[in-house]
């Protein structure tokens, strides 16, 4: 869920780029390194950012029978993995911004620490977990998109909270206040999104032969 | 695919110097969220909404209905600050109203700075900019060939929805999702198998990694910057003092 531009005040927009520039840095000296390995990487990782930008113009249905917009943060914590993610995601939200005008530039901050960075760990945390003690990959796939979906939402809502405290109750009457509200939106939304990219695991196994494969798709991007 | 990006290309401002645009758009957009914006916001509101309109030309209808596009989520920010919940019920906040207003305020101006960023500077000299000031080559790079990328990847991702509405692929909400599941799987290698097309054509022309390509911009000039300074100076005045 984007911020929308001005929305929060100078300390906040400036706090929260600080917080969110050292995992960007990190994904870019990641991505450099690949780069300087091998060159061509270049064109898969900017196949796969604009993939991702795609997927969140696309229309989702969602359950309360409104539309939406999936985030594609499961998937592609999934595919390509979080540290990559962290850079793709906010030259992504960069362009949503410039190319669709969601979200903005004052926000870019916030906005990146709460779709770029918690969403995608969350899923690939989730993700890696549940294979671990051996959980089936469908039911796996669907509460690392669902569950990213639903921290990124959690985290847009402290954001808002943060900056915008209730007077009597405080950070938390105002998590609550914005949690509530937004809620109505953003849990089917996330359920829907958890289907949705179990269909796409499914269909995208079966182009890789074998379901644990399929990062392998993502070729030089994972690596 | 963008109406943005076309307004981008097209507006009167096309061709005006890079570090002009950008310096009006981002200087107004710090001030929209730093002035009180009891003055500040509609004095920043009113110069970005006549350079847009008035100066680059864009497409009153464009701009009316982008503006429109996050009313949703301003309504909900408005809401939640004007009222208040506790163990009494649900009621008006004290000074919630004017705390909301001002928040309206703000959002719609730096909206309006957004805008004209947007809708009067092609995407990919904003990169080509931000690359003069120090963003790493590979990231600009990488950027560049991203927006390159997406616009094709959009054409064959609505080609596709239009082929499976034609075929019922929307007649339910389960076939929706599933529909939609399956586009988003075949546009996945899709995409991948085009950028290694890419890559085996820039081989085959000796391609080591960095991309020159020309480009037209023109050096800002002094009186624009003189201009661009003058109006930013008067705003932050008036929001000030006034």
């Amino acid at each position: 869920m984007h911020i929308m531009e001005g929305f929060l005040p100078v300390d906040h927009a400036v706090g929260w780029f600080v917080v969110s520039a050292p995992f960007v840095v990190a994904g870019a000296v990641k991505v450099r390194k690949i780069l300087g390995e091998r060159p061509e990487a270049r064109l898969n990782l900017a196949a796969a950012g604009a993939f991702a930008f795609v997927l969140s113009a696309l229309k989702m249905p969602s359950v309360t029978g409104s539309c939406s917009h999936p985030t594609g943060t499961g998937l592609g914590a999934v595919v390509f993995g979080p540290s990559v993610m962290a850079l793709l995601g906010t030259i992504i939200l960069l362009f949503q911004a410039l190319l669709l005008a969601h979200g903005g530039l004052t926000t870019l901050g916030a906005n990146v620490f709460s779709m770029a960075i918690v969403g995608p760990w969350v899923s690939y945390a989730v993700w890696r977990g549940m294979r671990s003690v051996g959980i089936a990959i469908a039911v796996a796939v669907f509460f690392a998109a669902a569950l990213g979906d639903l921290a990124t939402y959690a985290t847009t809502a402290v954001q808002l909270a943060l900056a915008y405290p209730d007077a009597q109750s405080g950070f938390w009457g105002a998590a609550l206040k914005f949690g509530g509200i937004y809620a109505v939106t953003q849990v089917p939304l996330s359920i829907a999104e958890g289907l949705l990219t179990v269909v796409v695991m499914n269909a995208l196994s079966g182009r890789a032969g074998k379901v644990d494969e399929v990062a392998v798709l993502a070729g030089e991007v994972r690596r | 695919m963008s109406p943005i990006d076309r307004s981008a290309h097209l507006n009167r401002w096309n061709k005006k110097p890079l570090a002009e645009k950008a310096l009006l758009a981002l200087g107004m957009m710090v001030l929209a969220i730093a002035l009180p914006p009891a003055a500040g916001a509609p004095v920043v509101a009113i110069v970005m909404t006549l350079a847009t309109l008035v100066g680059a030309r864009v497409p009153p209808g464009l701009w009316l209905g982008l503006m429109a596009a996050p009313a949703g989520f301003l309504a909900v920010g408005v809401v939640s600050l004007s009222i208040r919940i506790d163990a009494s019920g649900i009621g008006l906040a004290p000074g919630g109203l004017m705390a909301a207003a001002h928040l309206a305020a703000r959002s719609l101006a730096g909206l309006t700075c957004l805008l004209f960023l947007a809708l009067t500077t092609p995407t990919s000299t904003l990169i080509a900019g931000l690359r003069a000031i120090g963003l790493p080559q590979e990231i600009a790079e990488i950027s560049l060939l991203m927006y390159r990328f997406l616009f094709i990847l959009a054409d064959a991702a609505f080609a596709m929805d239009a082929a499976q509405a034609a075929r019922l692929g929307h007649a339910s909400w389960s076939q929706r999702l599933r529909s939609l599941g399956i586009l988003i799987a075949n546009l996945l290698p899709r995409a991948l198998d085009r950028a290694r097309r890419l890559e085996i054509g820039l081989a085959a022309r000796g391609w080591h990694g960095d991309m020159r390509v020309l480009s037209d911009a023109r050096p800002a000039t002094a009186s624009g910057i003189a201009v661009v300074v003058a109006l930013e100076a008067a705003t932050a005045a008036i929001g000030l003092f006034a």
